[in-house]
């Protein structure tokens, strides 16, 4: 993830010419603020190891992870965070909620979104993805997480992207759904399209072969086909533009 | 390529459309054209509020204002709309410029 540490804590020069994340700095930093993070369900330690420097561990059920402090420090740096005790704080606290996302947490909280099937950015499929304040983080089953438990989490996701509360705006032939804090949520609604049409009907526009315009992360937009391939065509942006009937069709990913 | 025209712009030239349609000046084919330029005025926003930053990079780089947007029309829609005789001159030499 390349915002996993927050994108604005650093300005244009700064992620130009990153300044340095001193090591002793981030072991000092991380010691005041990762404890204040933890939970009762999630440890996170600075664990000094004589020889072979310190390394941060993170446990929440069965995620480990151990980061050495250093290449923590270099991947700030890299990431143009800037060398303040403030900076390093902010960045630690996003690297901290961009942790990876439990079984148990996707099971109770997950919500069923469209995401890119791959990097190509040219198929969606539906993936569960867990709130955590303004971001959205996707599960990954982990390898103890069998066949019926993944089905039941994904059926609960989907159960649960229902009641996300969406704003509709109508744009002239288009209908503009939004989620106010985090983009990613937006795509939720799709998981019941006949709801959406049943919405955008009753704000004055009539879609009897509507047509989706999907771009994860971003507003989605409904349209007859004429006009989302109007939309999506005219632009460099990466989209899929899909007519409603096949959403249900899409692929777990 | 597109055409940058404010939110001034925007409504001038869709109240001049709107007029030509609504008072049936305009040949068939032309009026199916006229209808598209409507439609290219609203999913301009629309196409906005999708995917904002593109635009905003533009605007940001040549100083244009926020209101500014990118609209597309094709040969067509553009022909039929400096064919409309009430189209105000400021429009025209905005929508007419490179069509010498």
């Amino acid at each position: 993830m390349g915002n996993r540490f927050g994108g604005s804590s650093a300005g244009l020069l700064q992620r130009l010419r990153p300044a340095r994340i001193d090591v002793a700095d981030l072991r000092e930093v991380a010691s005041d603020v990762l404890p204040v993070l933890a939970t009762p369900g999630l440890r996170l330690d600075v664990v000094q190891r004589s020889g072979a420097g310190s390394v941060v561990v993170l446990e929440e059920d069965e995620r480990h992870l151990r980061v050495h402090l250093d290449e923590l420090a270099d991947d700030m740096t890299r990431a143009g965070v800037a060398p303040t005790r403030d900076g390093i704080s902010a960045a630690l606290s996003s690297w901290v909620a961009h942790r990876p996302v439990t079984d148990a947490a996707a099971a109770t909280s997950g919500i069923a979104v469209l995401d890119w099937q791959d990097r190509s950015e040219t198929a969606v499929g539906w993936r569960v993805v867990v709130r955590r304040g303004e971001l959205a983080l996707p599960w990954a089953p982990s390898a103890a997480a069998d066949a019926p438990g993944v089905h039941r989490a994904r059926s609960a996701a989907t159960g649960r992207a229902h009641d996300v509360r969406l704003e509709l705006r109508v744009q002239g032939p288009v209908a503009l759904w939004a989620h106010p804090v985090v983009p990613m949520l937006a795509t939720a609604a799709l998981v019941a399209p006949e709801r959406i049409l049943d919405c955008i009907g009753a704000a004055g526009l009539d879609l009897p072969d509507m047509h989706v315009v999907i771009t994860p992360h971003r507003p989605v937009a409904c349209a007859g086909p004429a006009i989302a391939a109007r939309l999506a065509g005219e632009t460099t942006e990466a989209s899929v533009t899909l007519p409603w009937r096949s959403l249900a069709d899409l692929p777990w990913i | 390529m597109p055409h940058w025209l404010t939110g001034r712009d925007r409504d001038l030239l869709a109240e001049a459309v709107r007029d030509a349609l609504d008072g049936r000046l305009v040949h068939p084919l032309a009026a199916f054209h006229l209808e598209d330029v409507l439609s290219e005025l609203h999913v301009a926003a629309a196409r906005d509020a999708v995917w904002p930053a593109s635009a905003a990079r533009v605007r940001l780089a040549t100083g244009m204002a926020q209101d500014v947007l990118p609209v597309r029309l094709s040969a067509a829609e553009l022909t039929s709309v400096l064919e409309l005789p009430t189209l105000p001159t400021t429009l025209r030499g905005l929508l007419g410029r490179g069509r010498a």
